[in-house]
């Protein structure tokens, strides 16, 4: 457990960072002052990705230059985090999320004054295997937040979807809809159908006919629910990533170990595919080169273009 | 004093169907409990013995029921009077549904007696060839199976319903939790009506059930004559007919009350209740002599055996039940269970295997397995699938019907085998990308082609049908579970996989 919340720079971090090397040496400067303890302006960045540090550094370094969770989160507001809890799996396996990172997640909106903070997930195994079986029930209630699955569909309410292009209605999950404070907390991973499973499609956790987007059109349909209930923020767990045999795994992982917060759900998914290789090509995805990614954007649901994206990377120890 | 006694055993009585209701109820996810949740069935003698002699092999779970037995042959029938969540049941339902006044006046019975020691005889018989109606009548076996299989899925109904209505007066909670999914099984009605129908006989007679039908009942009124705890009365008696009239099981002839058939007396104590206290239970020596109650002929019990094994052969050569009529590929047995020959023989359609499952995926045969499999579990994977990590079904048999494997070796089990159905299979038809049934699998046995089409590996699938249960497609799935009849394991995969 230890050696898999210890995050390590990869070569591909590296690579990656040759993109940004211009911005290199303002990043290492930055790292030094990227403490939780500095306050930054409100939107001092709109994507950054936070790298090499425990789970909880990783987020708090991730949060601060965003203005910290003091932005989204109110005193006395309720909090609902869509978390991947789909599959009955073990941490390890990286099918469903880093548990400390919830805990640390949900430790911080109650810091910021949340009143509750619910945990919801509409899962695709048994949901007390996954419950029990990823950790991420013990880590919550432990925490002080209730954790939910979305099995009973009076939990769900049907609302309409005017932006969507294929898909003109749909049940989300109540608590989701109406919330003060959404955040949707996904875990990149490879995925057959879809290439990859990221932000947007976390969002397919909290709808309650699931099968049905993939008889209508699977990659429009994501793009589609994310219409309604846009998350106030995105915070993607990458400490470890499923490569192979996803989404369900077991399969082989990779220790990425960076934690991205943004408001800008399509952006950070453009920024995590690049985690994943093409399987044809072999080099790392492009945004558009997943549907729901392009489809999204032209649904202007967040830019696309890294290049447009004031991103910042910063260290977390 | 013997007010003191009624109250203790109804007490008594009340605290056991609890604790059986209370059982039933644990047997679910995370089944921590450390009391086997199928302890009554497992305390069975009548199980046991018929699970011993089908099975061929004693079966170490059920080994407590040959105590429960031995007690029996020592002090006397207890079970049925204090014990028995039957028979707590019936006295509940009698004293509730039927006023006294309204019972016919005592008829001679000495034929009523008489059948069921019939049944018991037939049923032994035909269970011995192969055809089990002896679990059927178990009284124990049949509680658990009305109570799951009828009255549980009411239960949640109601309970969901009742729940936003609960959830408006708790403070502070301003969403709804998720309701329970409800559990389905397509023979409620017809074991709810069995079992209404036992009830309904009480209007006749008091336990009607224990005292002309029980076959747990006749097995212990069979090796019980020898008790030493039993019941005598004084020269005080004044033969005034409370007694005969009073015994709930009809031990005590009406002309001479001073003798009882020790052998069907469920100590119940209520014959106690004399008005010159002439009688007593206590202690004595063991004694054959008992009253004269059933005349078993010869040629009753002969006319019993040969309808045993007529029914039997009739039975077997049945259509249903022929080798061709039980070649239902469709018909997937839980994970570990016996060749189908000895899982019909062995398995009580107790119904705690389909309480368990988390998925509602087990459910109960009606004629799908021929006439002597009837309400035996099967895997119903567009109802629900086999849970990947769950081995709770072999850890409740209470027979062993369904082997208590580990989860490892759970998953090792190829219980059927899936296989697409591509004029229906949407990402054949109509090329979408689709791939639930691959992302579903978790044994990764159906990959996906260049085109993005599911195509499934069957060395290592293992008929889990969680791929039949999410596949999209209305109706009948378009990937379907198909079993070879028996169980096997898959082969090890190799690592390099990826």
């Amino acid at each position: 457990m230890d050696s898999f919340s210890r995050a390590k720079l990869t070569r591909r971090d590296l690579l990656k960072g040759a993109v940004a090397a211009a911005a290199l040496p303002k990043m290492f400067f930055l790292s030094s002052y990227s403490r939780p303890s500095v306050a930054y302006a409100a939107g001092d960045a709109d994507l950054v990705i936070a790298q090499q540090g425990t789970p909880t550094q990783l987020l708090q370094a991730a949060m601060a230059p965003l203005g910290g969770m003091g932005r989204f989160v109110k005193k006395g507001q309720r909090v609902v985090i869509k978390a991947n809890i789909a599959w009955a799996r073990t941490p390890e396996q990286a099918a469903t999320n880093n548990p400390e990172l919830l805990s640390a997640l949900i430790k911080m909106c109650y810091q910021a004054g949340a009143k509750r903070v619910a945990v919801w997930d509409h899962t695709c195994d048994n949901y007390q295997f996954c419950f029990s079986r990823s950790g991420l029930k013990k880590v919550t209630q432990e925490a002080g937040g209730d954790i939910y699955s979305g099995h009973g569909r009076n939990v769900y309410k049907k609302v309409e979807i005017p932006k969507g292009k294929k898909l003109k209605e749909a049940e989300f999950i109540q608590d989701v809809l109406e919330t003060d404070v959404y955040i949707t907390f996904p875990l990149p991973k490879q995925h057959f159908a879809t290439e990859l499973t990221l932000g947007l499609k976390n969002a397919m956790g909290t709808i309650w006919d699931m099968e049905l987007l993939h008889k209508i059109d699977l990659h429009q349909c994501i793009a589609d629910i994310n219409t309604v209930r846009k998350p106030d923020l995105v915070v993607v767990d990458a400490i470890r990533i499923l490569t192979t045999n996803g989404p369900k795994g077991p399969g082989k992982t990779e220790d990425i170990g960076e934690v991205c917060a943004t408001t800008d759900m399509v952006a950070v998914d453009a920024y995590c595919a690049s985690y994943f290789k093409h399987p044809k090509t072999g080099k790392p995805f492009r945004p558009a080169e997943i549907r729901f990614i392009k489809n999204a954007y032209d649904l202007g649901l967040g830019e696309m273009n890294l290049s447009k994206v004031r991103m910042k990377k910063v260290k977390a120890a | 004093m013997t007010g003191k006694l009624q109250l203790a055993r109804r007490t008594v009585q009340a605290v056991s169907f609890f604790f059986l209701l209370y059982l039933i109820i644990q047997a679910a996810f995370p089944l921590e409990v450390r009391i086997p949740v199928d302890l009554y069935l497992r305390l069975d003698p009548f199980i046991a013995i018929v699970a011993f002699l089908t099975q061929g092999e004693i079966i170490i779970r059920m080994l407590p029921a040959l105590g429960v037995l031995l007690l029996v042959v020592i002090f006397g029938n207890f079970f049925c009077g204090w014990f028995c969540p039957m028979g707590a049941t019936l006295d509940f339902f009698d004293r509730v549904l039927f006023r006294e006044k309204k019972r016919s006046k005592p008829i001679n019975d000495q034929p009523l007696k008489r059948l069921r020691y019939g049944i018991f005889i037939f049923a032994l018989t035909a269970g011995l060839l192969g055809l089990q109606v002896l679990y059927l009548l178990d009284p124990i076996s049949l509680l658990t199976r009305t109570l799951v299989i009828a009255f549980y899925p009411p239960a949640v109904y109601i309970y969901n319903h009742l729940l936003p209505e609960i959830q408006r007066f708790l403070p502070g909670n301003p969403f709804i939790l998720p309701a329970m999914k409800l559990p389905i099984f397509k023979v409620n009605l017809l074991i709810f009506l069995f079992f209404a129908g036992v009830l309904a006989l009480g209007v006749i007679r008091r336990r009607f059930w224990c005292r002309y039908l029980c076959p747990l009942g006749t097995l212990f009124s069979l090796v019980s004559r020898l008790r030493i705890v039993g019941r005598s009365v004084s020269d005080a008696c004044v033969q005034c007919g409370k007694c005969p009239e009073e015994c709930s099981i009809g031990a005590i002839p009406g002309e001479t009350p001073r003798q009882y058939r020790q052998q069907d007396c469920i100590s119940c104590f209520q014959c106690l209740d004399c008005p010159p206290e002439a009688t007593t239970f206590g202690f004595h020596f063991p004694r054959w002599k008992t009253a004269e109650g059933v005349s078993l002929s010869r040629r009753y019990v002969v006319g019993s055996l040969a309808f045993g094994v007529f029914s039997a052969l009739a039975i077997k050569t049945n259509p249903l039940q022929t080798e061709s009529g039980l070649k239902n590929n469709r018909l997937i047995r839980p994970p570990g269970a016996l060749p189908e020959n000895k899982f019909v023989a062995v398995c009580t359609g107790c119904g705690e295997c389909l309480k368990v499952c988390p998925n509602n995926a087990l459910q109960s045969t009606f004629l799908e397995a021929g006439l002597a499999g009837l309400y035996t579990p099967r895997l119903v994977p567009r109802i629900g699938y086999c849970e990947e990590h769950c081995n709770f079904c072999g850890r409740v048999c209470p027979t062993e019907a369904i082997l208590p494997l580990s989860v490892e070796e759970k998953q090792k089990i190829q219980m059927g085998v899936a296989k697409i159905d591509k004029t229906r299979c949407i990402a054949f038809e109509e090329e979408k990308i689709c791939l639930v049934c691959n992302e579903q699998c978790s044994y990764h046995a159906i990959v996906g082609d260049d085109k993005k089409r599911p195509m499934v590996k069957e060395e290592i699938c293992t008929g889990c049908g969680i791929c039949e249960n999410k596949c999209p497609v209305d109706g009948e799935s378009a990937i379907i579970v198909y079993t070879s009849g028996v169980q096997k394991k898959v082969k090890p995969q190799p690592e390099s996989k990826a």
